[in-house]
């Protein structure tokens, strides 16, 4: 019989390889089956995506701006450009890069897979915000024009992204920039976030963390150049100019009603005993946890009575349209209600 | 102005209004439908005052669910069923075990011997299938019978949902709904019914949760395996007076391990291969009623025991006739089962196992049930004990724990084999009958298998280690 000391050994050092080859995602195996399968398709198409969103945004693209965003050195980026040129999807003339027409459509269509894939994942998974974009960046090399009609024809054929972006329809058509960066948008005049910039990651993650995305009412304090303060969720909010940059809004005009308000009580602020009227379920309860929530008959105008508290602590016991629906924290602090002050 | 013309400019408008509408157009529309319908409903719904029945809910909910009588009430109840369920399910079980295997089987052997059938068709019938097929039904035919009615009685009456409220806070821990205890709790009966009763849970995440773990929770066909495994080698080291307890105390000893491995389980899985489902919970409460005892031992019979039970004997048939025809069909100078267990003896060692119960848990995938009967022969074929057991194939099991004991030492049973038989009891793939429901379940090739070698992948590695760490320090 095997030495326990060496089967010991022998084990973690197999478990380790495995681990090396197989491990999801980043193991060497999965890298070498992706490398194989995209080729550099996956990196042009990412360059035509680039270039794409410079054109959008009327800002000049340049090699050290593809390097850049594609983390990859400038000659590679030279070459890449070399080879979108031969396919006729790109014109090269002196400094100015620009897209040839057959290349604007490419970069609409993998633009719509990314985006309707985003919108997807929002809505029909339970895959966090911190997360939408990089598994959107990674399968919209892979589906074809069916998947992409077939996903489109089943989300109801959505017109935007969860950041807001416009999702390009079929035939390339795309709705344009709105809104302005919130580090020059006018303080003193309520705005509404329109859009949030997905790229980079970390500058994305402070914007998720601050509780922005599409929707969301702010009120601007002051805008200096070391830092942007305003009001958003009902707390005081500062980021560097930098960060605002890449959160577009526009001044809210339309009736408030339709806003978050930052003051308002949630589900969570009643002890049993104590009852409330429904206002709103909060955006941020996406998919299919909105539609449960609504399944039960929580909507505004629902009158909902807190009945008991679990023994451990959550769920709370609710009693809503005379059913008893327990209903835990998290979700509780997603419904918007004013109190009912009478009832004791 | 044209039609055409006309419509195109309804087009070419339409495309303007679609951006104008706003990201949350789709929220806003499916929100004023739920409106709608909800208006609709209140117009012309009238409801009756329940007033006097809300009031006694009431005073259950307040009493169940009370911080300090909830859990204790909770424990006691779940321990009168389960105590129930064993010690009902004892008679009973010995009756059929005597009707079917001693009286029938012999008679059957009897009468096959009179007409002059020949010993390989009879074995393989008799022996092999029919003998399998009698051990399922009386071992899990009993236990369910009683355990399922109690279960759906609690059901039926509305106190499960309030042991989901009080435990969810614990499941929601792990990544898993609070109605997780429900289905885990069905699993100590039957997990192939535990897996079909995880359609309580709505939320697509937490449900397949439930399903992959339900293995944990140690099914009725297992139990027998860890008490008699228990009695002997564990029971054995304590004094005499004290060898029941300790050993009853080694048994629920693997059942609470369970206990912590689906929380454990649960845990990994909502944060790796299910991080990205859909999930959504909800956990209704709904009014107390008196249960409907008649027809709710009715249908829990019809719809959980018997379909159950019907696709245990289908499984166990072919089950049966490989156990019977690998300890016939001789090549060389052994059997087919003899080869195997001397090709895998080494492996099973290295796991703290033998190359016999290697062999026992893949004939016996079938059902749990079988598992120490098929031990018992195939230890008996494989050391060539003469005069013990029924012969080549044929499955037993012993009244007396001193010759069974015996048998496992000839076997070159240590403590070690014991420990580690019961942990591997415990983890290893479920029965084919409940891997067979979880495909009917889910429909998913991908989880089906997830949840078959998953359990069966930590067995091995739980076994190695144990045995590796066992043998360092003994």
């Amino acid at each position: 019989m095997a030495d326990p000391v060496t089967a010991l050994v022998v084990a973690f050092a197999l478990v380790a390889i495995v681990a090396f080859l197989f491990w999801p995602h980043r193991g060497y195996y999965w890298r070498a089956q992706r490398v194989r399968r995209l080729g550099g398709r996956a990196l042009l198409e990412d360059a035509l995506k680039h270039l794409y969103n410079f054109e959008y945004r009327s800002q000049p693209a340049s090699v050290e701006s593809l390097g850049g965003a594609l983390e990859v050195s400038q000659n590679e980026a030279a070459d890449l450009l070399v080879r979108a040129e031969e396919r006729g999807l790109v014109k090269v003339e002196g400094a100015v890069i620009r897209l040839t027409p057959i290349g604007r459509s490419y970069a609409l269509r993998i633009i719509r897979v990314h985006r309707l894939y985003e919108h997807y994942l929002s809505e029909e998974t339970g895959v966090t915000e911190e997360d939408w974009h990089r598994l959107a960046e990674e399968r919209e090399h892979d589906l074809d024009d069916a998947d992409v009609d077939q996903l489109a024809f089943e989300m109801g054929n959505p017109a935007y992204d969860p950041h807001g972006d416009p999702i390009p329809t079929v035939d390339g058509e795309i709705a344009p920039q709105r809104g302005v960066p919130l580090s020059e948008a006018e303080v003193g005049t309520p705005v509404t976030v329109v859009h949030v910039e997905d790229e980079p990651e970390a500058v994305y993650a402070q914007i998720v963390a601050e509780g922005l995305q599409p929707g969301v009412r702010l009120d601007l304090i002051e805008i200096t150049p070391e830092r942007v303060r305003f009001w958003a969720n009902g707390t005081e909010c500062t980021l560097a100019p930098m960060i605002a940059s890449n959160v577009a809004v526009v001044s809210s005009t339309g009736p408030v009603e339709d806003e978050e308000d930052e003051f308002q009580d949630t589900l969570a602020v009643l002890r049993p005993g104590e009852s409330g009227e429904v206002v709103r379920i909060s955006r941020r309860c996406r998919g299919l946890a909105r539609r449960r929530l609504m399944d039960l008959g929580i909507l505004p105008g629902t009158e909902i009575l807190a009945e008991m508290i679990s023994p451990s602590g959550d769920p709370t016991a609710y009693r809503v349209r005379g059913a008893t629906v327990a209903l835990r924290k998290e979700q509780a602090l997603q419904i918007q209600i004013n109190r009912t002050l009478e009832a004791h | 102005m044209s039609a055409e013309n006309r419509g195109e400019e309804i087009l070419s408008e339409a495309a303007a209004v679609r951006w104008e509408a706003g990201p949350n157009f789709h929220d806003s529309l499916m929100e004023t439908i739920y409106t709608d319908a909800s208006q609709v409903a209140d117009r012309a719904v009238s409801r009756t005052d329940e007033q006097p029945r809300f009031d006694l809910d009431r005073t259950i909910d307040r009493l169940v669910t009370s911080r300090w009588l909830g859990f204790p009430m909770m424990l006691a109840i779940l321990t009168v069923v389960f105590w129930l369920t064993i010690e009902g399910a004892n008679l009973p079980s010995g009756m059929l075990a005597t009707l079917l295997i001693d009286n029938i089987h012999t008679t059957l052997k009897a009468g096959s011997a009179e007409l002059g059938i020949p010993w390989w068709l009879d074995g393989f019938l008799l022996d092999g299938v029919y003998l399998a097929m009698a051990w399922v039904i009386a071992v899990m035919l009993p236990p369910m019978a009683i355990f399922f009615p109690i279960f759906t009685l609690l059901e039926d009456f509305g106190y499960l949902p309030r042991v989901a409220f009080n435990l969810d806070n614990l499941f929601r821990k792990s990544g898993a709904h609070g109605k997780q205890a429900l289905t885990m709790s069905m699993g100590f009966g039957c997990n192939a019914a535990a897996i079909v009763s995880t359609r309580v849970i709505d939320s697509p995440r937490e449900r397949l949760i439930a399903i992959v773990t339900n293995n944990f929770a140690l099914c009725n066909g297992r139990w027998p395996t860890q008490i008699l495994v228990a009695s002997i080698f564990i029971g054995g080291l304590a004094p005499q007076h004290m060898a029941g307890l300790v050993s009853a105390g080694a048994v629920v000893g693997i059942a609470v391990l369970g206990i912590l491995l689906t929380f454990v389980v649960s845990w990994a899985l909502s944060n790796t291969i299910l991080k990205g489902e859909a999930s959504a919970f909800s956990l209704e409460l709904p009014p107390y009623r008196p249960p409907r005892v008649l027809q709710t031992i009715y249908t829990s019979i019809i719809d959980r025991t018997l379909i159950v039970l019907w696709r245990a004997v289908i499984f166990a048939v072919p089950a049966g006739a490989v156990i019977w025809l690998s300890s016939n069909i001789i090549v060389g100078d052994a059997s087919l089962a003899e080869h195997f267990i001397n090709f895998t003896h080494p492996f099973g060692l290295l796991l703290g196992l033998n190359g016999v119960i290697l062999l026992a848990y893949v004939v016996a995938i079938p059902a749990n049930e079988i598992v120490v009967p098929t031990i018992l022969m195939l230890t008996v074929l494989s050391a060539k004990m003469a005069g013990m057991g029924e012969g080549a194939g044929v499955m037993f099991e012993l009244d007396s724990e001193t010759t069974t004991a015996a048998i496992f030492q000839a076997g070159g049973w240590t403590l070690l084999t014991a420990v580690n038989l019961m942990l591997f009891s415990l983890i290893h793939n479920p029965c084919s009958t409940t891997i067979y429901t979880i495909w009917k379940e889910t429909r998913s090739a991908k989880w089906t298998t997830i949840s078959a070698l998953l359990p069966v992948g930590m067995g091995f590695v739980v076994c190695f280690l144990v045995a590796q760490v066992w043998r360092l320090l003994m």
